[in-house]
């Protein structure tokens, strides 16, 4: 009991919020891209260049926005490159995510030891970082300074991004058009869309949210640069974007069940449990939610509730018809 | 008066078929100009080009003065020009609103790029109410009927400003009442002002709607009449380049022995229109039972349920004495039912196989064509070459890839599998769709033959003709119940048309 009220305390707010928002930024990128029907597995790349160019960046020039600026055009330039492979070369778009995500993981290693010839991590004296937000109102009291103040800039804008999303994809004719493409592309084409347009802005469009995604990582979440510092949240992303439908409110709900199970997990690390069975909780948690959303939403299906009705009505017609037999037989 | 369309000397090749040889067409404003001839004439491909869909090989297309050669010529300029078309499949976005459909791509908007809804929907009314084109705006389209699904279309073609409307084999999905109302929508809007092209192979029709006819024939023009100068025995002459045999007159079964019957069937659907409910009938040896219907009304589920590819819910299916129920598609079949798919290309043939290798596929497992895992090469174009023969599969010639060939001979080679197999119960659905002329005469002949033979048939389509010159009796479903059953004598077919919509349930 003692350990559970150390684990669930006011503070688990701002945790939860810190371990998904990398998610959170790279699962806009999943949803824009799933909206108009890539599954663009080259996310987790691009983050990882985005993390790499930004960090650098901002400490080179000493001002976070460069390094904002860097990871943002690094994402668009390695998305434009999986965009013209994928729409324009007609390749699987597994094929070129795939070796994107290869080449950032070499080409991030190489570039550290050639740029500053050391390996695994880049760690600096003065690391340029994004702007946490304090409002001294709320630092007065230790609960409301945890649940309201020193968020990182991109924990705050996060959600706000979310909805920013929400209302362009499901509100605004460059919604519908992205959408339609997503859902049947002959009727788009019909329609006199410009398919491969559409299709291109997406890619690069969701490019420029993991590139952003990236530069959080290594400038807000943390203050360095790490060899495969996205491990795999570009693909808990995908799996967010999944859970919701292509709808982001529900993608960064799912996000947020994801930053909880891991900031849970970190606290139960001090509580003697094996750390191995610890760390293995957040994965869990994501089969656990993708699984039950899975069964959810095909038990809510169309096919599964007429198969239901069906069997109830031959099982009523059964029951009806051993009442008729009976009240022949006496 | 001058034509608003005129194509002339166009030319459209495709990977293994020239769609359009030398194709022309003069399309004056204010009439119905039906245009016609076999599956595979160039047609649809004609008009796809006249709506941008494909970029033109070399010929002109001048719409209302503007005169336009390949390339340069898109969707955009053919929607800009006031063309529209209602395609045979489509193009709607299912999991989309009736209105978001309509406005797509053409979407009045506030400030910001916001759509403006309300707007939307003044616009649309207007054709709403001078067309008499009823629909839910509000509705998702997976929940609407074919029927409207196709005003839809029609609406969304009015609405991006179409004064020149092709309408590709809009009847095919129809029933004779919803056809009518068509008709009398399309009236309307030829009385309106609108010039409508329409698309069909059925003479009927065409001699009902059109006021003028452009017969087309093996890609190239044939020629162009007024409806009153011409007939429909003539037409069919003009589109088939010869005279056409009917169908033989048919020949009923004798025999009272029961091969195939169900009884209280119930097979649930994706949707609720298609879920078979308490569903019977039986078939005697050699008699054909057709299957009546509008598509989408329970057929796709009732073949898969009696092939073993659906799960059966309820109910018996007895093959031979034998109930298949829960049995897999491989044990029906060893109990002696042949199955030609509703769609060849689905289920019916692997495209990218050769003929030899979709000729033998049911019989993979006999000692004849191989042992230990080893195909015996020789034995399987032998054995293909052979009924290459009999059914008269063009090119002849067992190595040639499927995908390679015409609509007609592909389905030949399913019907050329399935009929060697020797079953003695064949379900044969959609036989002769998408298929020429020729071949369908050619198909017909051999299900008959295999009729004669004491195969027994369930014929399933859509094609009401065919249930007509082919079956014995005839069962229609509707909703997934079957609403009558009669024997295929002078039917009434302004009653069946009723039963396929229900209308003889009570």
């Amino acid at each position: 009991m003692e350990t559970l009220s150390n684990i669930v305390t006011y503070s688990l707010v701002h945790a939860t919020l810190r371990m998904s928002t990398p998610v959170v930024l790279a699962t806009l990128a999943a949803v824009i891209s799933r909206q108009g029907g890539i599954t663009n597995i080259g996310i987790e790349g691009i983050m990882l260049f985005g993390a790499y160019f930004g960090f650098v960046s901002a400490w080179v020039s000493g001002n976070w926005l460069w390094g904002v600026a860097a990871s943002v055009v690094a994402g668009v330039v390695v998305s434009a490159a999986i965009g013209i492979v994928h729409l324009k070369h007609n390749t699987h778009i597994f094929v070129i995510g795939f070796a994107m995500n290869m080449l950032a993981l070499g080409g991030t290693r190489f570039l550290l030891q050639q740029m500053f010839n050391v390996s695994g991590a880049l760690l600096v004296d003065k690391p340029v970082t994004l702007p946490i937000l304090r409002l001294s109102l709320a630092e007065r009291n230790p609960v409301t300074a945890s649940l309201f103040s020193g968020y990182s800039l991109f924990e705050l804008l996060a959600p706000l991004l979310v909805l920013g999303v929400w209302y362009v994809l499901y509100r605004t004719a460059a919604g519908l058009r992205l959408r339609s493409v997503g859902l049947h592309e002959p009727a788009a084409r019909s329609a006199g869309i410009d398919v491969y347009r559409v299709k291109m802005r997406a890619i690069l469009l969701s490019g420029v949210f993991a590139g952003i995604a990236g530069a959080h990582l290594s400038m807000g979440y943390s203050s360095m640069f790490v060899e495969n510092m996205t491990n795999g949240r570009g693909f808990m992303a995908l799996a967010a974007a999944n859970f919701g439908g292509g709808n982001p409110i529900y993608a960064f709900l799912g996000c947020l069940v994801f930053g909880l199970s891991d900031s849970i997990a970190i606290r139960l690390q001090s509580t003697g449990i094996p750390a191995q069975f610890v760390l293995m909780v957040p994965y869990l948690v994501t089969v656990a939610v993708l699984t039950s959303a899975m069964i959810g939403h095909s038990r809510r299906s169309d096919a599964a509730r007429i198969a239901r009705k069906l069997t109830e009505e031959i099982q009523g017609k059964e029951i009806r018809g051993k009442a008729n037999e009976k009240g022949k037989g006496s | 008066m001058d034509p608003v369309v005129q194509m002339r000397n166009i030319h459209k090749q495709f990977p293994h078929v020239k769609a359009v040889d030398g194709g022309r067409i003069d399309i004056q404003a204010g009439e119905i100009h039906a245009l016609i001839g076999e599956n595979g004439a160039g047609k649809s491909t004609l008009m796809r080009l006249l709506y941008g869909m494909y970029p033109l090989d070399s010929g002109t297309i001048s719409v209302g003065g503007n005169v336009f050669s390949a390339p340069g010529y898109s969707t955009k300029e053919a929607i800009r020009m006031g063309i529209g078309m209602v395609h045979q499949e489509f193009m709607l976005v299912n999991e989309l609103t009736v209105l978001e459909n309509v406005i797509l791509g053409f979407e009045p908007t506030l400030r910001g790029g916001r759509l403006d809804f309300s707007r939307a929907e003044e616009n649309i009314g207007r054709y709403i109410e001078d067309y008499g084109l009823d629909v839910p705006l509000g509705r998702t389209v997976k929940t609407i009927s074919v029927g409207t699904a196709q005003r839809v279309e029609i609406i969304k073609t009015l609405y991006r400003g179409a004064e020149l409307l092709i309408l590709d084999e809009p009847t095919a999905v129809l029933t004779p009442q919803e056809t009518e109302q068509l008709f009398s929508i399309l009236r309307t809007m030829r009385d309106g002002g609108k010039t409508i092209v329409f698309i069909s192979h059925k003479l009927g029709e065409i001699m009902e709607i059109g006021d003028r006819i452009t017969v087309m024939r093996a890609g190239k023009y044939v020629t162009t009449l007024n409806k009153k100068d011409t007939n429909p025995a003539e037409l069919a002459s003009l589109m088939v380049g010869r005279e056409v045999p009917g169908d033989k007159p048919r020949v009923r079964a004798a025999s009272t022995e029961t091969v195939f019957s169900v009884e209280h069937l119930y097979v649930a659907s994706d949707r609720e229109l298609s879920t078979l409910r308490d569903v019977s009938f039986s078939i005697r040896r050699g008699e054909v039972l057709g299957i009546a219907g509008v598509d989408g009304n329970g057929q796709s589920e009732l073949i898969e349920a009696l092939t073993g590819l659906r799960k059966i819910q309820g109910g018996t299916a007895r093959l031979f004495g034998r109930n298949i129920v829960g049995e897999k598609p491989r044990a029906i079949r060893a109990a002696g039912l042949g199955h030609i798919p509703e769609d060849r290309n689905v289920r019916g043939l692997n495209k990218d196989f050769t003929a030899a290798e979709n000729l033998f596929a049911a019989r993979i497992d006999e000692p004849r064509f191989g042992g230990w895992g080893i195909l015996r090469k020789g034995a399987i174009l032998g054995y293909a070459k052979n009924l290459i023969e009999t059914f008269d599969i063009r090119p002849a010639a067992p190595e040639v890839r499927v995908a390679a060939l015409s609509g007609g001979n592909a389905q030949k080679i399913v019907v050329a599998r399935e009929i060697d197999a020797e079953k003695g119960f064949l379900i044969a659905c959609q036989p002769t769709r998408g298929v020429d002329v020729g071949a369908i005469q050619a198909i017909r002949d051999t299900l008959n033959q295999a009729k004669a033979r004491g195969v027994s048939i369930l014929l399933v389509s859509t094609d009401l003709d065919e249930i007509l010159t082919m079956s014995d009796r005839i069962v229609t479903l509707y909703k997934g119940r079957i609403t009558s059953e009669l024997v295929n004598e002078n039917v009434n077919i302004e009653s069946l048309g009723l039963a396929m919509m229900g209308g003889a349930q009570s």
